[in-house]
């Protein structure tokens, strides 16, 4: 099965998801866990741990905030072959992974296509529309 | 393979919510279905494309299926637009 789970700092990643459920109009199968300001890392990384146990022979994708952050940074190590790490949550990113992680595909190619869901919602407008006008 | 065009009519056009309905109607058939708007051409069945036509209210927009249920799913998906993907307005 594949899982996701998103990690930030603060609330930012129960918003994304909420945001997300508005969107598609369910509730969605994904976890969260928000690195709080008062937390040193032993705290997260300790929830963190205690999921992975609960989701081993799981395929993950973890999302994190920003790559060089604590969220990021504790979950490094874990990073294999049926972990995958992906930095910069957005909303079209972790849109790309609801509507795809039940497809039968294989982990890796659900990663690819979601990482690229990501970075292709990022987008200039004025090159956007400077695109339509050629 | 058959096709119908019509015009966008909810207020909001293809945003989010309405493009997640679409894709999820989409992918309830077998048939392989496509947007055609403004020279391009996208899988109905991706919610990240059906966004990246930015298709407003007033825009014509083709629907085109091709499948063994592509009659169905062509009738199903013009009837939520023209019900303005249940929208109020």
């Amino acid at each position: 099965m594949n899982k996701g789970l998103v990690i930030t700092h603060g609330n930012l990643g129960r918003e994304l998801i909420a945001a997300a459920e508005g969107i598609l109009e369910e509730k969605v199968d994904i976890d969260c866990l928000s690195f709080e300001w008062e937390d040193d890392g032993s705290e997260t990384l300790s929830k963190f741990e205690h999921y992975l146990n609960k989701n081993q022979g799981n395929n993950i994708i973890i999302f994190t905030d920003m790559f060089g952050g604590s969220p990021t940074n504790i979950c490094f190590k874990f990073s294999m072959k049926n972990i995958e790490i992906i930095t910069g949550v957005n909303l079209p990113g972790l849109l790309k992974f609801l509507t795809y992680k039940d497809k039968d595909i294989s982990f890796k190619e659900i990663v690819k296509t979601v990482k690229k869901g990501a970075i292709d919602g990022i987008n200039l407008i004025s090159e956007y529309l400077g695109e339509k006008k050629k | 393979m058959i096709r119908e065009t019509i015009e966008i009519i909810n207020k909001l056009g293809l945003h989010a919510r309405a493009s997640a309905k679409l894709s999820h109607l989409a992918n309830s058939f077998a048939s392989d279905i496509f947007l055609i708007y403004n020279g391009e051409r996208i899988d109905a069945k991706s919610l990240l494309g059906i966004l990246t036509l930015a298709a407003s209210v007033g825009n014509k927009i083709t629907i085109e299926t091709n499948g063994k249920d592509e009659k169905k799913a062509l009738k199903e998906i013009v009837a939520l637009f023209k019900g303005k993907f249940h929208e109020k307005s």
